[in-house]
């Protein structure tokens, strides 16, 4: 089920005071880290009010779908930890249309991918999710 | 590389207001600068890097994509128009070329 609006805004709230440590204290191999401060300028990510919806598993690491939907948000970024590159796309969202997009995206292998939203007050939102693939999309 | 073809489907007609849904795709092989021929050569990076769609001229929404996005490119959205208009689409290529597609909208 996905969350409502109440529950994103109550993970926001409870999350809030455990996100004022940097998200992620392992160091990924590819620098997601370093392309995510990149992305929000170190700015502090508070976990929630951004959904990422993705399969768990897929087994097709060439075309994973990935959707993400950050009510409020003006960009949304996604990052991989697990290619040789972090990047996968960011969204910049204008009138007309609400922060919610498809796409399909290539994961090397399992990993965990990562959605960044900005908001409109120039905070950020930040959530993961692990996608194990069985045939790598990358090579 | 064939000449990349680029595809847009949207809804026969829509409510003022009402949100619909855009589904877009280009083909493209979305070269990662990661990969070898079968002569053990690097293929160069060569990738749709970005993707714009404006309705009447105005950007309503763009995507900076990097190598992570698959082969032949899908990006679908949501919209939602306050009246009949059209929509431009267009696919930026590393190469410098720009793939372009245009919509008519029509609003009930």
């Amino acid at each position: 089920m996905a969350p409502t609006r109440r529950d994103v805004l109550l993970m926001g709230a409870s999350a809030s005071a455990a996100a004022l440590i940097p998200v992620g204290a392992v160091e990924a191999s590819n620098g997601v880290w370093q392309a995510i401060d990149a992305f929000t300028g170190g700015a502090f990510r508070l976990e929630g009010g951004v959904i990422l919806d993705a399969p768990e598993i897929f087994d097709n690491g060439g075309a994973v779908p990935i959707r993400v939907v950050a009510e409020g948000a003006r960009r949304i970024a996604l990052f991989n930890d697990g290619n040789p590159n972090p990047g996968v796309a960011v969204f910049t969202f204008g009138r007309l249309v609400p922060p919610e997009a498809t796409i399909r995206i290539r994961l090397a292998g399992s990993q965990t991918v990562y959605a960044v939203a900005e908001m409109a007050d120039g905070t950020f939102r930040q959530t993961s999710q692990a996608i194990a693939v069985t045939v790598g999309g990358c090579g | 590389m064939a000449e990349p073809r680029p595809r847009v489907k949207l809804p026969k007609s829509v409510a003022a207001g009402i949100p619909f849904t855009v589904k877009t795709r280009i083909t493209h092989p979305m070269h990662t600068g990661q990969r070898h021929d079968s002569e053990g050569a690097l293929v160069p990076r060569q990738i749709i890097n970005r993707f714009v769609v404006s309705f009447n001229g105005e950007v309503v929404v763009s995507v900076d994509l990097e190598p992570a996005v698959s082969a032949d490119p899908y990006i679908q959205f949501q919209m939602a128009v306050p009246e009949s208009g059209h929509l431009d689409f267009q696919w930026i290529d590393d190469d410098g070329s720009v793939y372009s597609l245009s919509k008519r909208i029509e609003v009930d």
